[in-house]
């Protein structure tokens, strides 16, 4: 049994990687935009496919793969940045007015790549040395799985360190917590809402290709489930907290993956229900998350 | 108008409506006589996704508590009517239910009131979170009962045949149905719009703590909101589900959350009108434009097929719509059934009402 949840929360530790990935970027769009990017799933979702045409219908070597990856996701979050939300915001619409624009760009990208690459799944082709599996004690380590991770933590650290030192890092920090006051004191909100969405989208991006190598499988609908289930790791870790948000990514992870793992195969269809419950006890018991969140509170709470 | 007698003005509103309403039930025996199969379907499909925005439109727009969960509660309904109405048979074949549903067989009217209480009571999903959470993070609260409906009903089994979904449903809802039932909505939630419930939830939509101040409780309206809104939407559900005469856990999915949404964004949610043009537009758009994504060789030019192309235009529509009309086409009155009279009146009223504002 030991060996068992071993297994499992070595098979969870990727996932975990992927959920904490993406939701950087919902956590700091939130902060500094105060709206759900709904269409971040469907960044992640363009990170993946974009590597899957580079590599498997074009035949380009993995590495170029990846960086197409990331300069398409990185491209379409500016785009929407630039032509869906920033005119949206500027006219002062209601909160509802922005969720609605952002809800109908994921449903339209999402319905684009339908359009020209149907809903079909399609093998995302993982280089032989990637299958290569490492046995340590019993427990058995597949190579991307490390990979991913090592990356992961890579880039959280750099991130937390750019975030907390670093002077755009505090601008985007300051814009988060209070908009107005920050501009007051000269910080360029609109560079850093710019920055917040490069760092988010490549983040995403980088998530999808995470995705593609330890599940296999990329379709344009790929995006819904793990972008919703972001968001919930974003609140998990007090919305607007970089850090937060990473390690939420990982307890979601972690904890579906052993809900599905130590509960009767009969209850494993119920998995999706468990993130949502989760958001649910979140929300009614510490919606400000279990670290400190970057945001001012009153939108929260009745 | 005060020199108009009073007396004269009600006969010819009483007159007005009359014919108003003779040309609506001609126009219904027309096409309840002409329109046959997809085209019936379609205008049938028009009538209960009127039905859907104006119920969801009580909550999120009067109330201006922003719910997509409407999908959820929609499906519950469906399923409810579905049971009561199935054949028994079939029902034994592909069921384990309770022997008492199992031999259960109402007519359709009963059927209909049943989901739509059904319906409500399911609502109390949402009405909770509803008094805690705020702004977007309602929304994705109400979001996830969707799919936390769906979920089950793809689990439950014995109840709705999982994944498979439900066939032969009886095909019960025609003309008569729909706009009877549409009408009835539409003079309700007219009536309902400006008495003191209504007047008292847009106040609450506006500023909760302000109501709050003026005496209006705050709790019991809000509830009353999900209570008429889900009773709506739960009904439309209902005639939905014998429109197509099949059912499965995914069809009340977010996509189509999205439809009712863009209907309500495209047509402005906060006015009867609106909801009534925003669901023509987005239902004959919908069904109507599907040859378009099926291919089609335009000036030599051969089309290839895009399945998707539909709601992309959608999506791009809803955008649009956003950042340049953020109150719909409706919603602001700056076109409405109102200005349009006003553009025919004669130039005699508009100084009166000149006179009236100074």
């Amino acid at each position: 049994m030991g060996l068992y949840i071993t297994q499992q929360l070595v098979n969870a530790v990727s996932y975990g990687s992927i959920l904490g990935l993406l939701a950087v970027g919902y956590t700091m769009i939130y902060g500094i935009l105060g709206l759900i990017n709904f269409a971040h799933g469907e960044v992640f979702m363009i990170g993946a496919f974009v590597c899957y045409l580079a590599t498997s219908v074009y035949s380009m070597p993995l590495i170029y793969g990846a960086a197409l990856a990331l300069l398409a996701s990185t491209g379409v979050g500016l785009l929407l940045q630039r032509y869906v939300y920033r005119p949206v915001i500027k006219r002062k619409a209601p909160l509802l007015t922005v969720f609605i624009a952002s809800f109908a760009a994921s449903i339209g990208l999402r319905h684009i790549m339908m359009m020209f690459y149907t809903d079909k799944r399609r093998a995302f082709p993982i280089p032989q040395i990637f299958e290569k599996m490492f046995l340590v004690g019993g427990v058995a380590i597949g190579l991307r799985d490390i990979l991913i991770f090592v990356v992961t933590i890579v880039i959280m650290s750099v991130l937390t360190y750019f975030i907390r030192y670093s002077k755009v890092g505090i601008g985007m920090r300051a814009v988060s917590y209070d908009r107005s006051t920050a501009e007051l004191v000269g910080v360029n909100s609109s560079k850093v809402t710019i920055v917040a969405f490069v760092i988010g989208s490549a983040l995403a991006g980088l998530s999808g290709l995470a995705y593609g190598l330890s599940f296999g499988i990329v379709n344009p609908s790929m995006g819904v489930t793990p972008g919703l289930t972001a968001f919930i790791a974003a609140v998990l870790g007090g919305i607007g907290n970089v850090t937060g948000a990473m390690i939420g990514g990982f307890i979601i992870g972690i904890g579906e993956v052993l809900f599905v793992a130590l509960l009767p195969a009969s209850l494993s269809p119920l998995r999706p229900l468990f993130v949502w419950i989760l958001l649910f006890v979140i929300l009614f018991t510490k919606p400000s998350g279990l670290f400190k969140p970057n945001v001012k509170f009153e939108e929260i709470w009745e | 108008m005060t020199y108009v007698n009073s007396n004269n003005s009600k006969v010819r509103r009483i007159w007005k409506i009359l014919i108003l309403t003779t040309i609506a039930v001609g126009l219904l025996v027309l096409a309840n006589t002409k329109l046959r199969g997809f085209y019936l379907g379609v205008f049938l499909l028009f009538g209960i996704n009127a039905m859907a925005c104006i119920g969801v439109s009580i909550t999120n727009s009067y109330a201006n508590i922003f719910s997509l969960g409407f999908g959820g509660i929609m499906l519950v309904a469906a399923y409810t009517c579905a049971l009561l109405t199935l054949p028994i048979d079939y029902k034994t074949s592909v069921l384990t239910l309770p022997l008492w549903l199992e031999n259960l067989q109402v007519p359709f009217g009963l059927a209909l009131v049943v989901s739509g209480i059904v319906a409500v009571l399911s609502s109390i999903v949402l009405v909770l979170p509803a008094f805690r959470l705020r702004g977007h993070y309602f929304v994705l609260a109400s979001m996830g009962i969707n799919i936390v409906m769906a979920n089950l009903a793809i689990n439950l089994r014995s109840y709705t045949h999982g994944p498979l979904g439900l066939r032969n449903i009886p095909f019960h809802t025609n003309v008569w149905w729909v706009y009877g039932l549409l009408a009835l909505t539409v003079f309700f939630v007219s009536r309902f719009k400006w008495s003191k419930f209504g007047r008292a939830l847009i106040s609450i939509g506006k500023d909760q703590t302000l109501a709050a101040t003026l005496g209006i409780n705050v709790v019991r309206y809000k509830i009353y909101a999900f209570v008429i809104g889900s009773f709506i939407v739960g009904i439309s559900g209902a005639l939905w589900v014998h429109c197509t005469g099949s059912m499965h856990p995914n069809v009340f999915d977010l996509n189509f959350v999205f439809n009712i949404i863009a209907m309500l964004a495209i047509g402005g949610s906060s006015s009867i009108t609106g909801a009534l043009f925003g669901a023509a537009i987005i239902t004959f758009f919908t069904h109507l434009a599907r040859p378009i994504q099926e291919g089609f060789v335009f000036l030599g030019f051969n089309v290839p097929p895009m399945i998707g192309l539909i709601q992309v235009l959608m999506a791009v529509m809803v955008i649009l719509i956003m950042i340049f009309l953020p109150d719909g086409l409706f919603g602001s009155g700056k076109i409405s059934l109102s200005s349009i009279k006003r553009l025919f009146a004669t130039p005699q009223v508009g100084k009166e009402r000149k006179e009236e504002k100074a």
